[in-house]
């Protein structure tokens, strides 16, 4: 156990952080504030980002009530996006800098040119935890194409599956609740597999 | 092969924040097609982001020290310029229940004489205005009030071009689909192509192209009978 705790690398970026940013405790409160909805992270949160949000923004902005108002358009998006925060993509602070960012970008063209549209979400995806949201989006559509072809099984195999796969019965349970024997409910399970294999490999194709 | 990039100059004020709607969306485009220069804005974001937020002395031990109590805030608020309360705007912003939903944008198209182009991510949100012809070239402006600039979705047909002309200003051809050459040279998907005043070129396709443009001066023809067509030029690009 030890050696496997040193041998770990914390975060193998190329980038060497500096030593003033405790870059754990920002992700530690981040995940607080979205697991938990931890308003006492967020205060950290807050009193750490916000004052440097307000300098950042007052050299971008032409006065305190702008700057002002980044610093809380930005620290809402915080409290309300903190779930998107991916902490083995990145740092606490670029995911912080990318919502500042994109928020100064909205409001800049809001005032220059009286445009709403908010781009910038399309622009850049708030840092690569879109691409996580992504990813877990498609897991979603191939469950369901999974769905799909389960329902396409013989009714009798369907049972098997979806009861050993999607209600997690054990394999035993099941020879009980459908009133059958162990034997049965095995190679059920193992034609409904080699079945599923088929179809879903002729599709991934 | 992609190989016209971003210059570093154009990658620091996209991540910035810094230029123009167009631009940004230029190379938003060009870094999802380009892993090399995805990792380089990914790499100077966390960069440019780590200096931005270390840079003054309001330390995390601060907190740590004061054992954390409520007044704690008031004399950090006090302690800098900062003349927000804190506890007010924090319990302000925690009232709020939502929690952002990310919802995957549906994509966007739009049809050139029926060839139908799905559109990158960054443009899903722009007004874009119906194409309109002029010979083998179709245009389609995106509306982004960006006054002297002007950004379009820009079709030239098989074995049509661009007659030979310079910019007054900038020029920024991103490839999104087929090909073309000019005197410098074979252009292709996902090329990032920015000219100057400086440039003189005459891009002809082949086979066909769909640019996404962005130019803040009027085209400006140099050639024969084509210098006819300058009052025309701003109408193109």
């Amino acid at each position: 156990m030890q050696t496997n705790l040193l041998s770990k690398v914390t975060n193998d970026k190329s980038i060497p952080m500096s030593d003033s940013i405790d870059h754990p405790q920002l992700c530690q409160w981040l995940k607080a504030v979205a697991e938990t909805r931890d308003k006492r992270a967020f205060t950290h949160l807050f009193a750490f980002f916000a004052p440097k949000i307000q300098r950042i923004s007052r050299r971008k902005f032409p006065n305190d009530a702008q700057a002002n108002e980044v610093v809380q358009e930005t620290m809402s998006n915080v409290w309300r996006k903190a779930h998107l925060f991916d902490a083995d993509k990145g740092a606490a602070t670029t995911w912080v800098y990318t919502v500042m960012r994109n928020v100064s970008f909205d409001m800049l063209r809001k005032i220059k040119g009286n445009k709403e549209d908010n781009l910038s979400d399309d622009i850049w995806p708030i840092a690569e935890s879109l691409q996580a949201e992504d990813s877990s989006f498609e897991d979603h559509l191939e469950n369901k194409q999974l769905l799909n072809v389960i329902e396409n099984l013989p009714e009798a195999q369907q049972q098997v599956v979806k009861g050993f796969y999607l209600m997690e019965m054990s394999q035993e349970q099941l020879a009980t609740h459908l009133n059958l024997p162990l034997g049965t409910i095995k190679s059920r399970l193992r034609l409904a597999l080699a079945k599923l294999k088929v179809q879903l490999g002729e599709k991934h194709d | 092969m992609i190989k016209h990039h971003p210059t570093f100059e154009l990658i620091q004020s996209y991540v910035n924040g810094d230029l123009p709607a167009s631009l940004s969306a230029g190379i938003s485009i060009h870094a999802e097609m380009c892993p090399k220069c995805q990792q380089h804005i990914s790499q100077l974001t966390e960069q440019i982001a780590a200096v931005s937020f270390e840079e003054d002395s309001f330390d995390i031990e601060y907190f740590e020290e004061s054992s954390f109590e409520e007044n704690s805030f008031e004399q950090l608020a006090e302690a800098g310029d900062f003349k927000l309360n804190i506890d007010e705007m924090v319990s302000n912003i925690t009232q709020s229940k939502d929690i952002t939903q990310v919802v995957s944008s549906t994509e966007k198209c739009i049809s050139f004489n029926n060839k139908k182009y799905t559109l990158p991510r960054a443009l899903n949100n722009m007004q874009l205005d119906k194409p309109v012809n002029i010979g083998k070239l179709s245009r389609a402006r995106i509306q982004l009030s960006e006054n002297e600039i002007h950004t379009s979705l820009l079709k030239i047909n098989p074995g049509g071009g661009v007659p030979q002309h310079t910019h007054n200003g900038f020029e920024l051809t991103l490839l999104l689909d087929g090909s073309f050459h000019d005197e410098q040279g074979e252009y292709h998907k996902g090329d990032f192509i920015m000219l100057d005043g400086s440039h003189q070129h005459n891009p002809v396709s082949d086979q066909g192209c769909l640019c996404f443009t962005v130019a803040n001066g009027a085209l400006h023809f140099t050639q024969g009978i084509n210098k006819l067509l300058n009052p025309i030029g701003s109408f193109i690009y």
